[in-house]
């Protein structure tokens, strides 16, 4: 047994006297394999005690610091190295046409940080001087023109918080659980406070015709993304923006410049803009054609001559709520009392109700909302409970402003079939096993 | 699919409400207590409107005067677009033509008949899958509505490496090629183009349903007694995490060697090195690689890890993908050349 703990001890020394970080192919490796995770963390966390912890006086307290500004762009702690965006690389066909996904299990609070903020790249990650960059506003305009970055700048801001979801977000659960991790169940979702000037007002600058009834937003990237924007939409909330929590749009969120169309699909939102078109028509685009529609196969019998159509333009992402804690990468561990945490966001606006499920959806009680409730932005939601080591199927539930309550799996099958990709926003069911291990499943 | 615009021209005129206090997360100063909320029409242009609330600075709506006038020729470069019946380029091309094109720059990753290689987008067959509930396979066929998007988005973003390469002449012979594939044109010697665009039509035209802003599912806010306990069955993975996770690339280790390299190749090199794009060697042009080899294997290392503008072409550093270990790289290339070192 003391063979045993002193190798433990060893082992975790080793860990943490390390400076060198893991190389990414190690990481990934304990990613994949979460319990091994989870029991590793144990172990660290038991050994660092035997120096650091009272009575003793912690070794970083008997030397000096490093000096001010020793890291001119401030980094994460080196002990947070392991909450990063992670690929899931059988998804796409290459790494460049491919996302990346938040890490939800590890966000503290309602915004996404620039680092870990998922992106969906479809021609990679373009890099553009600012200075060289140009958006061009033209089609049935009055006066078509060429903006600076400086020109942008120099229209009216406002700072607005607001989640960006991909609508493929939870994609590959639709027949049945397979993803199993928060990060990838869940993590094609950001939060971020946003920077930059209403679309309304550059649409005004160039003055639209009569007949100009739709816009087309095209990225400066290689896949030279574009999507077809209803003017009702540019007209209304849509912003142009440059800045991220509070400093300049980072590369995989558009930089320099990027549209928001806040609570839409995330890639309507088009990352580093560089035409904005005002059309008659759609522009039917692959990207809301090929991809973005959602084929159906609708299970009720009146709807059933529907089967085979596919929605088009299904822009909005509707509420949704999940569990941050615990998750497949935060187990439970001892019994006692814990406080149940998770983000819940609606793009119809701000989120009303969370209620939450450990039973597998018989019986639901309210949870707290915390924090700000803002319009189509992350909402915080918490609920204590005590747990004495049994079995719990773990879901939560959101419910909108406009009353509309998130459907359940087989709801959205009935609705929709099986083979669909894009908007499922289905309650999520967590297991939590009598060993505290939490498990992705269906009910 | 038009009711949209249909909503939209009911409207008697598009009324823009400026109100930058409306929104309660704005950062703008509101320093005036006496803002008045503004209508404008925003389709009249150069209506005297001020944004009084806006750090007492009086513009006129329309009139910041920001950026320089967009003339013809820049807006020709960039206005790139096809729409369905709208912007058709000039030009014209045969199904005939597309094909050698077709082979040399698309069939690496689409296949030779585009039925897609590794996960990279079947084009073809798919033809009445739609309405199979677990399979359907959406094709440029079988799915797409408009050939215009086709038109557009090959000239838009492929060949994968080498976006907005290909001329307006090439766009349609490898347009109609892939059309032929689906044997939506039928006549390898049809020309497509502006003219006989509207000749064609996608099978799945009529596929498409708007969706309107209500929701499809109506689920309610029980609490209590909200199903019986016993029906509820708990389904688990469907194949765990691991579906095909042995197969990524972050998973391997160096030691595998080719094995390893091969997939690297597949997924990061043979978009360039497959079909000899931006000037790259194909992995099968001994001559060139055995030249290059001349210099030594450190070398070639070298330049694939840290990129090599030659005299044909760019190699980008790490093929572009900057997830890739120096390893990695130098296993990539071991497995391109295990033929010729």
């Amino acid at each position: 047994m003391s063979d045993e703990k002193s190798i433990i001890d060893k082992l975790a020394i080793n860990q943490l006297i390390s400076d060198k970080p893991k190389s990414s192919t190690e990481i990934s490796r304990r990613k994949f394999l979460g319990k091994a995770a989870a029991v590793s963390t144990v172990v660290a966390s038991g050994s660092v005690a035997a120096n650091n912890l009272p009575p003793n006086v912690p070794a970083w307290q008997k030397t000096l610091g490093k000096p001010v500004n020793s890291n001119p762009y401030g980094q994460p702690s080196k002990y947070e190295a392991d909450v990063k965006r992670l690929r899931v690389p059988w998804l796409t066909p290459d790494s460049i046409a491919s996302i990346s996904f938040t890490p939800l299990a590890e966000i503290k609070g309602m915004i996404s940080p620039n680092g870990l903020a998922f992106e969906r790249d479809h021609g990679g990650l373009p890099t553009i001087d600012p200075k060289q960059h140009r958006l061009m506003i033209h089609g049935l305009v009055d006066k078509p023109i060429i903006l600076t970055m400086e020109d942008i700048e120099r229209f009216p801001t406002v700072s607005r918080i607001h989640f960006i979801e991909c609508p493929a977000n939870s994609a590959m659960e639709w027949k049945g659980p397979q993803v199993g991790r928060l990060q990838f169940t869940h993590g094609m979702t950001n939060c971020c406070e946003w920077t930059g000037v209403p679309l309304k007002y550059i649409l005004a600058e160039v003055g639209i015709k009569p007949e100009g009834k739709w816009l087309l937003a095209e990225g400066a990237d290689s896949a030279a993304m574009s999507r077809s924007i209803p003017m009702e939409k540019a007209l209304d909330d849509t912003l142009v923006v440059f800045g991220q929590n509070g400093e300049a749009l980072r590369p995989e969120q558009g930089y320099p410049l990027r549209l928001l169309t806040p609570g839409w699909e995330g890639n309507t939102s088009i990352k580093w803009l560089r035409r904005l078109e005002v059309t008659a028509e759609p522009s039917y685009q692959r990207e809301e054609t090929s991809k973005y529609t959602d084929l159906i196969a609708p299970r009720d019998e009146s709807r059933k001559d529907l089967v085979g159509k596919a929605y088009m333009f299904s822009w909005i992402m509707e509420a949704k709520a999940i569990i941050t804690f615990p998750c497949p990468e935060k187990p439970l561990k001892d019994h006692g009392k814990y406080v149940i945490n998770g983000l819940a966001w609606t793009g119809t606006g701000k989120i009303k109700h969370v209620d939450v499920s450990l039973d597998g959806g018989v019986t639901w009680k309210e949870a707290e909302l915390n924090g700000l409730v803002l319009d189509k932005c992350w909402t915080r939601f918490s609920l204590p409970f005590e747990w004495n080591g049994e079995e719990i199927l773990m879901q939560s539930r959101a419910t909108g402003e406009d009353g509309y309550v998130q459907p359940t799996i087989e709801q959205l099958r009935e609705a929709r079939g099986v083979s669909s990709i894009y908007h499922n926003n289905s309650i999520h069911t967590w297991k939590v096993s009598k060993k505290g291990e939490v498990e992705s499943v269906q009910v | 699919m038009y009711k949209y615009n249909q909503m939209l021209k009911l409207s008697a005129a598009i009324i823009l409400t400026m109100s930058l206090i409306a929104c309660s997360n704005d950062s703008v100063n509101t320093d005036s207590k006496e803002v008045k909320k503004q209508t404008h029409e925003l389709t009249t242009k150069k209506t005297p409107t001020t944004i009084e609330n806006y750090k007492n600075i009086t513009v006129a709506q329309g009139e910041f005067n920001l950026g320089k006038i967009a003339t013809e020729e820049e807006i020709s470069g960039w206005h790139i677009e096809v729409s369905h019946g709208h912007n058709l380029p000039t030009g014209s091309g045969t199904a005939a033509d597309g094909e050698e094109l077709y082979d040399e720059k698309c069939a690496s990753c689409h296949g030779s008949f585009g039925e897609g290689v590794g996960r990279n987008p079947v084009l073809a067959g798919g033809e009445g899958t739609l309405e199979d509930t677990l399979k359907p396979e959406r094709t440029v066929g079988s799915y797409w509505p408009y050939a215009s998007t086709l038109i557009d988005y090959t000239h838009r973003a492929m060949p994968f490496p080498s976006a907005q390469s290909l001329s307006w002449d090439e766009t349609w012979s490898l347009s109609a090629y892939v059309l032929y594939l689906n044997d939506i044109i039928e006549d390898e010697e049809f020309v497509f183009s502006a003219e006989s665009y509207h000749e064609i039509k996608m099978p799945n035209e009529e596929g498409f349903i708007f969706k309107d802003k209500k929701a499809d599912t109506n689920n309610t806010r029980c609490m209590t007694n909200c199903k019986d306990p016993s029906t509820i069955t708990v389904k688990t993975a469907l194949l765990g995490y691991g579906s095909g996770a042995e197969d990524v690339v972050e998973e391997t280790a160096i030691e595998k060697g080719h094995e390893i390299g091969q997939k690297i190749y597949d997924a990061t090199c043979r978009l360039c090195h497959g079909n000899g794009l931006a000037g790259a060697p194909k992995v099968d042009d001994t001559l060139t690689w055995e030249k290059r080899l001349e210099q030594g294997i450190g070398k070639v290392y070298k330049h694939a890890i840290d990129g090599f503008q030659g005299q044909y072409g760019v190699m980008p550093p790490k093929g572009g993908n900057m997830e890739l270990t120096d390893e990695e790289v130098n296993a990539a290339v071991d497995y391109m050349l295990k033929d010729i070192k």
